[in-house]
């Protein structure tokens, strides 16, 4: 028999069950852990740290969860404001560092699509990363992704369409440089 | 709207490349770091809570309050022994109270 989230969530509430919310750990670590690798880009080892410390401060909050959004909503939300705590601490992990980065991916001739995709990910801005990676990657409408992110919507619309405009350019190089070779 | 929906290439790339990422023992070791139940928590709670509750209707009935002389600071500042001692054992007794009720309460947090 399978519970709900709402099931699992009402037993964690009423009886403290850690088995019911290791269930919800299982169902959602792969976003969660997903959404953070690619916030720190790309460094697993950190963002398996910052989702353990996401799942532990849900279930010290999960009585605020009010249900009127999905959990994985809530728990982006969590984790995201566990990343940008971290990223405050942490000197090296300036939220919009990659704007130092040069605009143009190194054009070195990358056979694979995918990892060209992860590289022009992690060239952009934290902002517009986040963003497209909520809403492209993760299938959060344009709302949801605000919500998580505590910022307007129009913001979170600027920055999924700039973020896509920059990943169109990055990988149309790499992908005429792949073409030309 | 939901992104989701729409046709572009570049996020049915970017859909593809949202794969799953195998538990490996992730879940087990979030769950091992839950701290303890709250049950336990209650229980040191409430018994904190009774201790502060006996200790408070002990000094009521114990304490011999019809006896205490009349609070009077200029005879406290002369350090009065007489005065002094009953009304320290008082505070003494009252601070360990208040400070054993805060120390329940906060444990909450």
């Amino acid at each position: 028999m399978s519970f709900t989230d709402a099931d699992l969530i009402a037993r964690v509430l009423a009886l403290e069950d850690q088995n019911a919310f290791g269930e919800l750990v299982r169902r959602y670590q792969s976003p969660v852990r997903g959404f953070l690798t690619r916030l720190t880009r790309g460094d697993s080892h950190l963002a398996d740290d910052l989702a353990q410390e996401t799942f532990l401060k849900a279930w010290k909050k999960l009585h605020t969860f009010r249900g009127d959004a999905k959990l994985s909503t809530w728990l982006f939300g969590v984790a995201f404001n566990e990343f940008r705590g971290a990223a405050r601490r942490r000197k090296e992990l300036t939220l919009d560092d990659a704007e130092n980065l040069p605009e143009e991916p190194a054009t070195a001739i990358n056979p694979e699509w995918r990892l060209d995709l992860t590289e022009a990910l992690k060239r952009l801005n934290s902002n517009e990363r986040t963003a497209v990676v909520l809403c492209c990657q993760n299938g959060l409408s344009h709302e949801e992704a605000a919500q998580v992110l505590d910022c307007p919507l129009g913001t979170v619309k600027t920055n999924v369409l700039r973020g896509k405009e920059k990943l169109r350019k990055w990988l149309a190089i790499a992908y005429e440089n792949y073409e030309s070779a | 709207m939901n992104p989701l929906k729409t046709n572009d290439p570049l996020d049915t790339l970017l859909r593809e490349q949202n794969q799953y990422i195998e538990d490996n023992g992730f879940t087990a070791r979030v769950v091992s770091a839950l701290p303890r139940r709250r049950a336990r928590f209650w229980t040191h709670q409430t018994f904190l809570l009774a201790v502060t509750v006996g200790g408070a209707v002990l000094a009521v009935r114990w304490l011999p309050w019809e006896n205490l002389p009349a609070f009077n600071w200029s005879a406290l500042l002369s350090l009065n022994s007489h005065l002094l001692v009953p009304w320290a054992v008082v505070v003494s007794v009252v601070g360990a109270l208040v400070w054993a009720a805060v120390s329940a309460v906060q444990e909450e947090d």
